[in-house]
This record gives C-alpha cells, structure tokens and sequence, in this order.
C-alpha cells in the first residue's frame, strides 16, 4: 500500500511539473501580448490607430496580402497536385529547392530577391523593358508571395495527400475529362484543407517584414506595411503607433489562428 | 466483345505481363487471383486510367486503347465504394448523366429507377458517410450503372461487407446481371462469388492470366500447382440438393452427399483433399458420408500425395507417402471414402 502510495505521488510529481512548467508559459505569454494591448492608454490608443499612418498601413497590408495569397494558391494548387500525384525526374530535388524559403531567413530571401530584381541581368532586363519590382507596392507583393508560397504548397500538399485518386479515376469513366474532374471531384473534396491554408497564408502574408523590407524597403506612406509601420514608428519613437500596429496584427493573427482551427482539421501548420 | 490482347503494364511494383482475354457479350467474368496479381491495375487499364505500355483493347471490335475513359462507356466499382463524400446518394448516382448535360427530369428518372432497382431511393437525401457499407456499395453500383455502361468492372465489390450484407448483395448482383445483361467483369478473392456469379472464371497470378474457364473446369482440373492450391476446394461437382429432416441430400451423378447446409435445388458441392478419409474396409464412425470407390492415379509429389479414387465420380485426397506404403494402395485397388457433412461446402449454382 505504502508502496503504492509512493509510485502515485511519484506519478503525480511527475504529471505536476511538466503541467506546471505549461502554465508558466502559457501565463507569461498573456502577460507579454496582453501588456502590450494594456500598455497604452485607451484613448491614445484609439488615436493612434485611426491615424492616417497607421489606416494607411492597414490598407496597404490587406491589399498586398489578398493579392500574394491568391497568387499563392492559384501557383500551389497545381504544384502541390503535381507533387502528390505525378512522378517525374528530379522530383526530390525540386521539393528541396521549394521548401528552401521555408528554413532560409526571410531577411537572406530579399537579398536575393533585391539583387535578382536588382542589378542583375533579369532585373536590368525588366528595368528596360518598364517593370520595376524594386522599393514599390508591387515588390511587397512578390516579397510576400516568395516568402509564402512554401506554406501554401505545404497544406495544400497534405490536403490532397490525403484524396484516393480513384474519386477521380471514377469520375472519368463517369464521363469526365482530367480538368474536369479535377475540378468537380478533387478541388471539391480538398476545400477545407485550401481554405485552412489560405487563412494561414493570408496571415503570414500580413505578417511579413524581413524580405518585404529588402526587396520593397521602408518608406513611410509608400511601402508601409503593417510590419514596416512598427518598425519605422519604434525607430522614430512613436511608441503608440508602433503599438498600434502591433495590436492590429495580434487581432489578425488570432482571428485567422481560430479559422485555421475551424478548417485545418488535421492539417499541420509547420 | 471485349478482347485484351497481350497487355503490358508496369506500375511500380505492380504489372501485367501481356494479359490476353476474351470476354463475350453479357458475361459474367470473374477473375481470381491472390493480392499483389495485378487484378487491379487490369481493370483499371480496361477503365482507360492507365495507358498500357504494350497490347490493345478491343471493344465491339474497335481498338479502344488509347480512348480516353469517359469515352468508353465502362463503368467502375470499387472495393471501398468511392462514393463522392460532397454529393447526395441522388448526385452521386445522377453524376455520370450530369455530365452529358441530358436534361434534368431524364436524368432524376433514370437516378430514381436505377435506384429503385438496388432499393437505396429512399436514401436519396443522404450523404455517403451516413450510409452502411451495403447501402453504399449499392450507390456506387447504382451510378455506375445509371450510365447503361457497355461493360462493368467491380473490384471486389463484396470484399469490404459483412457476411450477411455480402451474401444479399451477390444475390443482387445476379439478379441485375439477369435484368441488364451488362457485360460484368468481377475481381474477388471469394471462391462463392465464383459459383454464384460466374459464367467464366480467370485465374490471375504475377500479371498474367494462368487459367479461363467455366466455374468447373477451374476447380476440377486445376491446371497449374498455384491454381490447385489457390482454389484449394479440388472436388467439386455440381449437384441437386433436397431437404430432408432438415438436412441436406445432395445427388451427384450416380451418389447422393450428405451436408449441414440447409439449401435446395441446383447446387455446387466442394470437399478439401484433406478432409477424406481413405480405408480399405468399410468402418462405424460419426461420418456420415460413405463410399466405395476404385483408385485410378496415385500422385507422389512431396510430402503429401495426391490419389484419385472413382466412386461414381472422381474424388481427389490427399494422403501422406507412409499411409498409402501402409494400407498397400495401388491402381485398381477397391477403397472407401468417409467424410463429414460438415466437409462438404455447397453453395447455389
């Protein structure tokens, strides 16, 4: 019995610190993120946000990101069919080369993205030819899409993974042509798994500074971004806008985390 | 009416190595054959899913090898049903007339009698995951069907079914195959969808076809190792069946067999080799079923030998080297056959 006893509180320790070590994260986490909203006051809060700089921030970033997520999915969902159904040679190469941007800090991804848009050969060539993607709305877009495209392809991928293509190869002796099927049967059948990707996507979008800040750079009122107006106001000082901002992209990232758990079921954001 | 001439096909560790078929009009075709055979991939390569790397197919004489599937007029059932997850029972059945954009009122018709005939238009409303295994395998017959398809290919339609459910839905598919006439080729691993169902059987194994031919000739001439041994079921005989004291008589050629199955009428009755007794006097025992026959062929082949014995109709049992040295049998020799009716298997042919 004592015996017994001992294995229980010993069971129960065991249970108990890695519960407690839980609670002290998750508590410090409020505290962090719930401080930051605390921090300034009500008033000078709203202020900031309904500032020009920052409404201009928060336009410029829905745009930008609704503009690179549909490019996104409208790339990944071939891709991620392609991979998932279709051998071919160099296939794992090209799965490397894909998720590279996945692991490669984003800030390295608009270096390149600067010098390939830049001064190199294509850049130039792209320059003469009238299409600038270097310090404007449009270089936000391609920063966003480069950096995002992995993810979509990701979630895409293990939501058609997870399709039996005999729904399809059905579908065709029923009378319908490979597009076709595709359409009525598979793109149907994945839709919660795209839409789980698409929220995710759109808020990673919102979210990105590193490479957006490269290859678009930082200028206030033009390439302000709601990343880039946090750091061009705490650069400057203006805690309250910089706060602001920030508020807005914890409202966006909780509200797309509770629709990515509403559809995701099962699919793994990486 | 469907001819398969030397079809090849390499898909993964899967092939066909030059399958040659012929299968007439309104058959019922089964073709048997152990996992990994490659039965699959030939049906599949029928349905036009996969381009063969070698050989042709030829429908109503026309070479349909390179014809996209929804041209070919070939319906397919699968295993675990395939019904479209997104669409009602009446969506998926309407979903192959729906592409041929007939009009609305033909296509509900042609949905509601296809369906009335597998019994499942009441559950027209529903989604395929609320339905039990049979009732969705009836749906995905029913679509398949709704088409009128030339030929019909079922990948182990009943495989996936309990019991009871699977021995309603053979009767069905019998039932069907009678009413429509739709040419059928059907892959099991059942050797009763063979006496139920088949007019011609083909035994599949590595990719190619091993053995064609009526239910019998597989079962009572084997004509390789693997199909004996796949069948495994060597004496097989057709056979009318009466009830009496509610057991079984069944009367084959010139001898009647005794069985625990409660069946009547035409039947196909199978014994194991092992499950015959062979003694040279006639003994008292719980068996019931006795007879005395003559050894025409004795067979040494490993361990267990093969001899046939002719009592009214050749009985095929196994013995081991040491029991046929010890009861002296040889060719000509007079012996008696004993086994349960629990040992005979019979089915409705």
């Amino acid at each position: 019995m004592e015996r017994l006893m001992q294995r229980r509180s010993r069971s129960s320790l065991f249970s108990a610190s890695f519960l407690a070590i839980s609670a002290v994260l998750v508590i410090f986490m409020t505290i962090v993120i719930g401080g930051l909203v605390l921090y300034p006051s009500q008033r000078e809060l709203l202020a900031s946000i309904t500032s020009p700089e920052i409404l201009f921030a928060i336009q410029l970033s829905l745009v930008t990101s609704a503009v690179s997520t549909a490019l996104c999915i409208i790339i990944a969902i071939p891709v991620a069919y392609a991979m998932t159904r279709f051998s071919f040679p160099g296939k794992s190469l090209a799965n490397v080369i894909m998720n590279l941007p996945l692991s490669l800090p984003p800030l390295v991804a608009g270096v390149a993205l600067l010098i390939f848009f830049g001064p190199s050969l294509i850049g130039t060539v792209l320059r003469g030819s009238g299409i600038d993607i270097v310090f404007n709305v449009t270089a936000i877009i391609v920063a966003q899409f480069f950096v995002n495209v992995p993810y979509m392809i990701r979630i895409t991928r293990a939501a058609s993974a997870v399709i039996n293509p005999r729904y399809e190869y059905v579908a065709r002796t029923l009378g319908c042509s490979e597009w076709s099927a595709f359409r009525q049967v598979t793109l149907p059948l994945a839709a919660k798994g795209l839409i789980a990707g698409l929220v995710i996507t759109w808020s990673k979008s919102i979210g990105e500074f590193g490479a957006v800040l490269l290859l678009a750079g930082a200028t206030a009122m033009k390439t302000e971004t709601l990343p880039i107006a946090v750091y061009l106001n705490i650069s400057t000082g203006d805690l309250n806008e910089a706060i602001a901002a920030s508020i807005v992209l914890i409202g966006i990232a909780l509200v797309s985390l509770l629709i990515f758990e509403q559809y995701g079921d099962g699919t793994q954001v990486i | 009416m469907l001819r398969i001439t030397g079809l090849t096909k390499t898909l993964g560790s899967f092939s066909l190595k030059g399958v040659n078929l012929h299968i007439e009009e309104g058959e019922y075709f089964i073709i048997l054959g152990p996992t990994g055979a490659g039965k699959t991939i030939l049906l599949e390569t029928i349905a036009g899913i996969y381009s063969p790397d070698g050989g042709t197919i030829a429908l109503h004489g026309s070479d349909i090898t390179r014809t996209d599937p929804k041209h070919r007029g070939i319906g397919m059932v699968y295993q675990v049903y395939m019904l479209f997850p997104h669409l009602t029972i009446e969506e998926n059945i309407g979903f192959g007339l729906r592409q041929r954009h007939i009009d609305p009122v033909t296509i509900r018709n042609r949905v509601r009698q296809t369906a009335e005939m597998l019994g499942i238009w009441h559950l027209r409303e529903r989604y395929p995951e609320t339905l039990s295994g049979g009732e969705q395998q009836r749906a995905a017959i029913a679509r398949a069907l709704a088409l009128g398809p030339r030929v019909l290919l079922l990948d182990e339609p009943l495989s996936a079914l309990d019991v009871t459910t699977r021995e309603r839905l053979r009767r069905e598919l019998r039932t069907i195959h009678r009413m429509m006439k739709t040419t059928i080729i059907h892959i099991t691993h059942h050797f009763e969808d063979i006496f139920a169902l088949a007019d011609r059987v083909a035994i599949m194994q590595n990719g190619t076809i091993v053995q064609v031919g009526t239910p019998e000739e597989i079962f009572q001439r084997p004509e390789t190792e693997f199909v004996a041994s796949f069948t495994g079921m060597e004496n097989v005989f057709c056979g009318r069946s009466r009830l009496r004291d509610g057991a079984a008589l069944i009367d084959v050629g010139p001898i009647s067999i005794q069985t625990v199955a409660g069946i009547e009428g035409d039947v196909y009755v199978g014994i194991r080799p092992e499950e015959v007794i062979v003694s040279r006097e006639p003994f008292e025992s719980s068996a019931i079923n006795t007879f005395r026959g003559t050894v025409t062929e004795i067979q040494q082949n490993g361990m267990f030998s093969r001899i046939v014995v002719d009592a009214g109709v050749p009985f095929v049992c196994a013995l081991t080297r040491q029991s046929i040295r010890r009861l002296e049998l040889a060719e000509g020799e007079t012996v008696y056959l004993t086994f349960k009716a629990s040992a005979v298997h019979a089915c409705p042919g």
